[in-house]
């Protein structure tokens, strides 16, 4: 099924490479079956449309029948920032520019045949994270889900402020149907952001929070 | 147009049957989630003044957007309608067998056949594949396929959601005869 998958044979410099309708040879070096992308718009009176999006790609597992001492660096290095910049240049074109986007998230399912720690490398190194948030214009960390799973899942993708984490308003999951991935030997990557906070947001902040313990539970009235 | 949500889905497949897919298979749906204009008024006998309301508008707002989106020549195309529970079939029905919606789309996309549909309900959530045929000639085999779709909160029991695809090509790696091999 993956025979395909080529040896590196040179160094590319995609830097200044937009690779929303070239990604052949690319595709070939990371054995990509099929990149994806949703954008779900929701009118707002006041805000105007909050439009949300991800892009997803589908890879080889690239660490397939090896075990659990395998050394998973080398091929991290090379894959993770590939997927930064296929994701994220897609993400960009979705929701016109690092400068529409407020919140951000990722995630990682990784197939039936590899183990959770081949997902996590693919999202949890700055190889992938410091990419994908340059590309998106954030600072904060990035907020994930990840996990192994069958073909057909349903993700529940979270995100939250590009440069405050903490900012309420922007806490808000964004759902994504994956109808034939991962495969056993796949995983696939996803990242995400939203143009937005949540729709009627009015649950406060941390700035306008009382003290609340739980010496609150003397007093709660029912 | 009215609508709760617009959604809109890019697939590109790069590789199928570990072998690459050249040129690239592109399938677009983007879909509306709007009100089911019959909620709460029971059986209603006469559905047209519905669908003269917004039939129409939907066909005009999604067709436009599978267009761009696809970013290439529309060879094969499909359409949905998922009604909300507490909806009748013939709802969604009424909004996407008219040439008045269908029409949109066959003008966008130079397409001269009719389109090939899923009708059903269902919950919020419920998965439904778009069957998708050639834009000229529904018998061309190689471009017979179809795309799954699941929307998390929609349809809800009074709403509709409306849906148009588009591909760029046939299936990924089609090698099936034609249909005249065995006629």
């Amino acid at each position: 099924m993956n025979s395909f998958i080529a040896e590196p044979t040179s160094l590319v410099d995609l830097s200044s490479r937009t690779t929303l309708d070239d990604y052949s040879e690319i595709s070939a070096s990371i054995g990509l079956r099929k990149i994806s992308r949703t954008v779900e718009e929701t009118p707002h009176e006041q805000l105007g449309n909050i439009t949300r999006a991800t892009a997803t790609a589908v890879i080889t597992n690239p660490w397939l029948g090896t075990g659990t001492g395998h050394e998973l660096a080398e091929r991290t290095e090379a894959i993770a920032p590939l997927l930064a910049k296929l994701l994220s240049d897609r993400l960009l074109d979705a929701l016109g520019g690092a400068g529409n986007i407020e919140a951000f998230g990722k995630a990682a399912l990784v197939g039936l045949d590899g183990e959770i720690e081949h997902a996590g490398a693919l999202i949890h190194t700055p190889f992938f994270g410091n990419l994908l948030r340059e590309a998106l214009g954030g600072t904060s960390i990035l907020c994930f889900v990840d996990g192994r799973a069958t073909a057909g899942e349903t993700l529940r993708i979270p995100l939250w402020h590009k440069t405050a984490a903490a900012t309420r308003t922007h806490y808000q999951s964004l759902e994504l149907f994956l109808p034939d991935a991962p495969q056993a030997g796949e995983i696939a990557v996803i990242a995400a952001a939203s143009t937005g906070p949540r729709p009627h947001a009015r649950i406060g902040d941390r700035t306008t929070d009382r003290q609340v313990t739980s010496e609150i539970l003397k007093g709660i009235a029912l | 147009m009215n609508y709760r949500k617009l959604v809109t889905i890019i697939d590109e497949t790069v590789t199928e049957g570990g072998r690459p897919v050249e040129p690239v298979a592109r399938v677009v749906i983007v879909a509306a989630v709007i009100d089911n204009p019959w909620a709460g008024e029971g059986f209603v006998e006469d559905l047209n003044p519905g669908i003269d309301k917004v039939a129409s508008a939907v066909g005009e707002l999604l067709a436009p957007r599978v267009i761009e989106a696809l970013g290439a020549p529309l060879e094969a195309y499909g359409k949905a309608a998922i009604v909300g529970l507490d909806g009748e079939i013939e709802h969604g029905s009424a909004l996407i067998h008219t040439l008045k919606f269908g029409n949109h789309f066959r003008d966008a996309a130079n397409a001269t056949t009719l389109l090939p549909a899923v009708e059903k309900r269902g919950p919020a959530g419920v998965q439904f594949d778009i069957p998708l045929k050639h834009f000229t000639d529904a018998t061309i085999r190689s471009h017979h396929q179809s795309v799954e779709v699941k929307i998390a909160d929609a349809p809800h029991p009074d709403e509709i959601l409306i849906a148009l695809a588009g591909a760029t090509r046939g299936r990924p790696q089609e090698r099936l005869a034609p249909l005249s091999t065995e006629q």
